[in-house]
């Protein structure tokens, strides 16, 4: 800092500018004259209160947001286009390391730091404003560094580029209301009452190179394995700091840091099929990561269900009957078949769908069986010790999260929403979530999949057998887990005779669909399990075991790739 | 298509996908480089055994590994943007399937002929080895079917008009250099410079965006063929870069970049030369934004130095990389004229790759060994005005058989014929006040009003946002009135230069006696590689210009952060530009 104090009295403006002071005279500059009375001039409300000014005073990147969007705010003008009616800023502040071996050698390691912002400028109003194509904002790199001045410089380019883009995206989406016929009005922008909430900063708490070892080791284990052909280990935890203001007063900044530990093997059957494996630890904390020693007998497990999916028998008999989700394979269902589903996303303009989902036109329909209630809580810190990394207490548009009842005994209740309205909500209810740098979607906070016909797991593999011995069946099929599309990677026949489980390969399932799950979901496991997300935006789903009665299992289709065309190099001793 | 600097906005799109991180903890290289040669070596082998069972079978596989440790260091307006660095070790397989007469990389399948990975970035033999078999095994999935396809595809087609093949037959090589030089670095210390000199440009109120950039690159190419080639190399890069940009009030956008190279960070010019260059750069700036818009103009012009080094490496160097003689989709401009005169007599152009420096100051495209493990040689490519050569890696075409040494890439990619340093010399020299004089000369004769004198002219393509037409390769930036009566020289903006780029090189009539440098990383199909041009300043009788196609963008419509209430702001609201404050 002190060398940077050398460089010219601009430091010292940069300063002067950044506190309170000086703000609260660039907007007295833009106010109407003052009357002759000697009160307070009846100049617009402050953007920002005197809390919120307090609130951000020591940080900044608040500091820098509060002086140039009021700046912006006051100032912005360009001829025939109107001022804007709206200004947003948020910076994601990113700490990140991740790493990754294969082989038992690491391959990959590498620490970053890095602040993206984002700029939404709007015009118009709320019934309809600019927020179309090039009008959704702009985000561009910010300085690592808290110089306000740097920070306020880089703001100030993208606040410009922003409100430049606003003019023609108006205008365009103007020309396109114009043409289309609109069913049912909806305005294009929620307001919201300011929020202001300074969180404390978010740090990673773990060193990711004390796990460069244990990755190191769990990826060696192809050594006992010779049939594997390929395994990688990885790891990326991230500390995520976000910084938010907007024109309507609220001031928020919050944080998150997920770890995560990641398993990747694969090999092929002797005839060619392509078997993988991928479990993962993705956690909210790093005191909820597991002890090394636990990573690598969890990387074993992994390759010992590759050698025996190798030598299992292939789903050659189409079935149909009842099979048993575990919870972890129920997970992924519901967040794919549910999750992505209730999202009040607005579809594009003359659309009649309310939302883009499958659920689009299922408001206070059945979607799901009558003894089922889905909430997204984001409110909620944790479910039976474990961190929920999906929990916030106000979204990435500054809207406080409240816990929405989505299914309510079946029935479609709401859908989650942020600040861009669709029929019959017109306002968020606080799921207004963003990637770094990317505009704010619908999303879930913490799913929770909430059941009135809970069973045991004893006692659903118990009903899963009653069911075939009923109706005549060898076998039924318990799912462990999932890979892509919701497709079976641990799949077992269950069977009847002496209920031992056997391990298959080769099966997909035919229409896992939502109808499915509305129309053949009979019971549910008593023990939800938290499963975090990985992804651009955090999220947890909390589901348990799922039975259905009638799903079917085929063999599938899929090509499979050639065997190796040589051998593997032989295994040498290790370095 | 020469991309002579890095922008920022290419940084930044690719900051998060690749280069910068805050900690360098990987394990230090390898002391014994050669231990990976023959861990590469002995998988080499077992897969040319193994897979010269197959059918169709490789004739041709090369492993490259390129062990890259690299620093960027980004900052603007007096704070970090990024910093940080990293060490990967990416191998790239390549593997010809088929004959060297014709194999699966023929004309626009040649993607096919490599694959690429990440190695582990230690010397573990088995973790090495199991890599590249994934690698191996996956490459020849690809390059057997596409092999079969060329061959159907040159049943049925029409018979090519260059027949030659596909693979150029070269002796084996066998050379380890010394491993890559160590130099102190003092991030943090580096850190504080970038800072300083990118916090100059706080002073320029018009300059709205910059950039300082510290790039190093310190890299090792380990590379063994089934020719029994094993060649180790290493290469470093730093660079400092300097960029500022800035609008004029008509919307013409104006970007000045210098670079400064050395090899090391302590050859670096001294922070006081570099603000002050710094300095320059943002006057250059300010005076283009006020400076008259270029008229269209044909007459006499006179280009710097390191502007007719950037002039020949974009409209020359390019057009003389060897697969631009058999590419059915390129001009062919200079592919029939071998013994032909196609410059004045007075000049000649090498590319010698095997020159470090040039009076003290080093070039940027140095190196040993090119990326198909040749060893670089001098090419002869234009002897007193005569054609007599190509930029030729070992894809050979008509006439030209054999590889010079200038196979190049980037990881990753397959390489083709690039420049390496393009060194332009004339016989018919100048000093500097008699070219100016013989300049005005030419003015007065030709009876025109002035001529133009390109001080500058940054690289062709700059892969900002505007997407040029393949004709206007170079972007000339310091381009200055010169007046036959005596006033004053007058800075003009966004002056292109139209016509056919390279009739105008048999208008140079004389040339000054000094060469100048320009150091760069040049973009092409194979990727970004390091380059240097160098040329005397020449006189052109004949140039043809026109004023630059503008976009409609405005300045920022807000003064700059820290600078309301100030003149500046107040200079602003007077430029009368329609952009009201």
């Amino acid at each position: 800092m002190t060398r940077r104090r050398c460089i010219n009295l601009l430091v010292m403006t940069a300063a002067l500018l950044a506190g309170s002071p000086a703000v609260a005279r660039a907007q007295d500059n833009t106010a109407p004259a003052p009357a002759t009375s000697p009160a307070p001039p009846a100049s617009p409300a402050p953007m920002f209160s005197a809390e919120a000014r307090a609130a951000g005073a020591s940080d900044s990147v608040l500091q820098a947001m509060v002086a140039e969007i009021e700046r912006s705010k006051a100032k912005l003008k360009m001829e025939g286009v109107q001022t804007p009616y709206f200004i947003e800023y948020r910076i994601s502040d990113i700490d990140s390391a991740v790493a990754n071996a294969t082989f038992g050698a690491l391959q990959f390691e590498q620490h970053t730091r890095a602040r993206i912002l984002r700029v939404v400028v709007r015009i118009g109003d709320y019934t309809q404003d600019s927020y179309f194509r090039q009008g959704e904002g702009v985000a561009d790199l910010a300085p690592n560094e808290n110089d306000v001045l740097a920070l306020r410089q880089q703001l100030w380019l993208a606040t410009d580029r922003a409100y430049k883009a606003t003019g023609e995206a108006y205008a365009a989406k103007q020309s396109l209301s114009k043409e289309i016929t609109v069913d049912h009005s909806v305005n294009d922008f929620a307001p919201a009452t300011a929020l202001v909430s300074i969180e404390p900063l978010v740090k990673l708490e773990a060193d990711a190179t004390k796990w460069h070892k244990p990755l190191e080791n769990a990826s060696a284990l192809y050594r006992k394995h010779p049939d594997v052909q390929s395994i990688s280990t990885s790891l990326r935890f991230t500390a995520l700091n976000i910084y938010y203001a907007n024109t309507e007063g609220t001031l928020t900044r919050n944080g998150k840091a997920t770890y995560s530990l990641n398993i990747v093997a694969s090999t092929q059957a002797a005839d060619g099929m392509r078997l993988v494996r991928s479990p993962f630890y993705m956690v909210g904390s790093s005191k909820e990561l597991p002890a090394a020693d636990k990573f690598v007998a969890d990387a074993e497990t992994a390759l010992e269900t590759l050698d025996q999916l190798r030598a299992a028998p292939i789903v050659d008999e189409e079935y149909r009957g009842p099979v048993l989700f575990d919870a972890d394979a129920a997970d992924d269902v519901f967040a794919d078949l549910i999750g992505a589903n209730i999202l009040g996303a607005k579809p594009a303009p003359g659309a009649t769908a309310r939302t883009t989902g499958e659920f689009a036109s299922s408001y206070k329909s059945r979607v799901l069986p009558d003894f089922v209630t889905v909430v997204d809580d984001p409110t909620q810190k944790s479910f039976q010790g474990n961190s929920l990394i999906g929990s916030y207490d106000f979204d990435d548009e500054g809207v406080r999260a409240t816990a929405v009842t989505v299914v309510d005994k079946g029935t479609l209740a709401n859908y989650l929403i942020g600040r861009q309205p669709i029929r019959d909500f017109p306002a968020s209810n606080g799921h207004g979530r963003a990637a770094a740098g990317g505009p704010a979607t619908p999303y879930i906070g913490n799913l929770f999949l909430r059941s009135t016909n809970a069973m045991s797991q004893a006692g659903l593999k118990k009903k899963l057998i009653d069911m075939c011995k009923d109706s005549g069946k060898p076998y039924g099929y318990f799912v462990e887990t999932l890979g892509d599309q919701l497709s079976p990677r641990l799949l077992y026949r269950v069977w009847v005779s002496d209920g031992h489980e056997e391990l298959v390969r080769g099966a997909v399932f035919n229409e896992l669909d939502s109808r499915e799950l509305r129309n053949d979901l009979i019971a549910t496991g008593d023990t939800p399990l938290v499963r975090n997300r990985e992804g651009n935006i955090s999220g947890t789903v909390i589901a348990p075991a799922f039975l259905f009665d009638d799903l079917e299992v085929k063999r599938s289709d899929a090509a499979k790739p050639k065997l190796p065309d040589y051998p593997a190099p032989p295994l040498q001793s290790a370095k | 298509m020469m991309r002579s600097h890095l922008l920022p906005r290419i940084i930044m799109s690719g900051i998060l996908s690749f280069s910068l991180a805050a900690s360098a903890a990987g394990p230090a290289p390898d002391s014994k480089p050669d231990a990976l040669l023959g861990i590469m070596r002995t998988e080499l082998d077992r897969a040319k055994t193994a897979l010269a069972k197959t059918a169709p079978a490789p004739y041709f596989i090369s492993y490259s590994v390129y062990d890259q440790d690299q620093v960027a260091i980004v900052g603007s307006y007096g704070a970090l943007l990024a910093s940080g660095g990293g060490r990967r070790r990416t191998a790239d397989v390549v593997m010809r399937v088929g004959t060297p007469a014709l194999d699966n990389s023929h004309n626009e399948n040649r993607p096919t002929a490599i694959d690429s990975g990440l190695l582990p970035l230690d010397n573990d033999p088995a973790a090495v080895a199991r890599v590249l078999w994934e690698l191996t095994d996956r490459e020849y999935k690809r390059a057997s079917p596409a092999f079969l396809k060329v061959k159907t595809n040159t049943a049925v087609r029409s018979e090519e008009e260059d027949k030659s093949p596909d693979f150029s037959t070269e002796k084996p090589q066998n050379h380890v250099d010394a491993a890559v030089a160590k130099f102190p670095f003092d991030t943090h210390q580096w850190e504080d410079r970038v800072r300083r000199l990118s916090a100059a440009f706080r002073k320029f109120p018009d300059i709205y965006s910059s950039a300082v950039i510290l790039q190093i690159s310190k890299s090792n190419l380990s590379y063994v063929s089934t020719e029994d080639s094993s060649v180790e190399t290493p290469s470093t890069l730093v660079r400092l870069i300097v960029q500022g940009e800035t609008r004029a009030d008509d919307g013409m956008e104006l970007l000045r970049v210098e670079t400064f190279q050395a090899l090391t960070p302590d050859q670096l010019p001294s922070e006081s030369e570099v603000a002050a260059r710094i300095e320059k750069l943002a006057a250059d700036l300010v005076a283009l934004r006020k400076a008259p818009a270029a008229e269209p103009f044909d007459g006499p012009a006179l280009l710097s130095g390191r502007a007719a080094a950037v002039f020949f490496h974009e409209v020359l160097g390019h057009r003389l990389e060897g697969h631009r003689q058999r590419g059915e989709n390129e001009g062919q401009t200079f592919t029939k004229k071998v013994n032909q005169e196609v410059l004045p007599e007075f000049l000649s152009v090498v590319d010698d790759p095997t020159m470090r420096a040039l009076n003290g100051t080093p070039l940027a495209g140095w190196y040993r060994y090119d990326d198909e493990g040749e060893p670089a040689e001098r090419a002869n490519l234009i002897d007193n005005g005569i054609l007599k050569n190509f930029l030729t890696s070992r894809m050979p075409f008509k006439g030209f058989s054999q590889s010079n040494g200038h196979g190049r890439s980037q990881p990753g990619l397959m390489p083709t014929g690039r420049q390496g340093n393009l060194i332009v010399s004339s016989t018919k020299t100048a000093g500097d006040a008699d070219l100016r004089k013989q300049f005005i000369e030419e003015i007065k004769k030709q009876g025109k009003p002035y001529g133009l004198y390109f001080e500058d002219i940054q690289g062709g393509f700059t892969l900002t946002t505007r997407a040029l037409p393949q004709s206007f390769q170079v972007l000339p930036v310091m381009v200055w009135r010169v007046y036959p009566d005596g006033r004053p020289d007058e800075l003009v903006r966004g002056v292109d230069i139209v016509g056919t780029p390279l009739a105008a090189l048999e208008h140079i009539t004389v040339t000054g006696d000094k060469q100048e440098i320009f150091n760069g990383v040049c973009g092409a199909e194979s990727g970004w590689v390091p380059v240097s041009a160098v040329a005397p300043a020449m006189l052109f009788s004949e140039m043809e210009v026109q004023k630059r196609a503008q976009t409609h963008s405005r300045p920022p419509i807000l003064v700059p952060p820290g600078f309301e209430g100030t003149s500046a702001a107040a200079a602003d609201s007077q430029t009368g530009s329609g952009v009201k404050p």
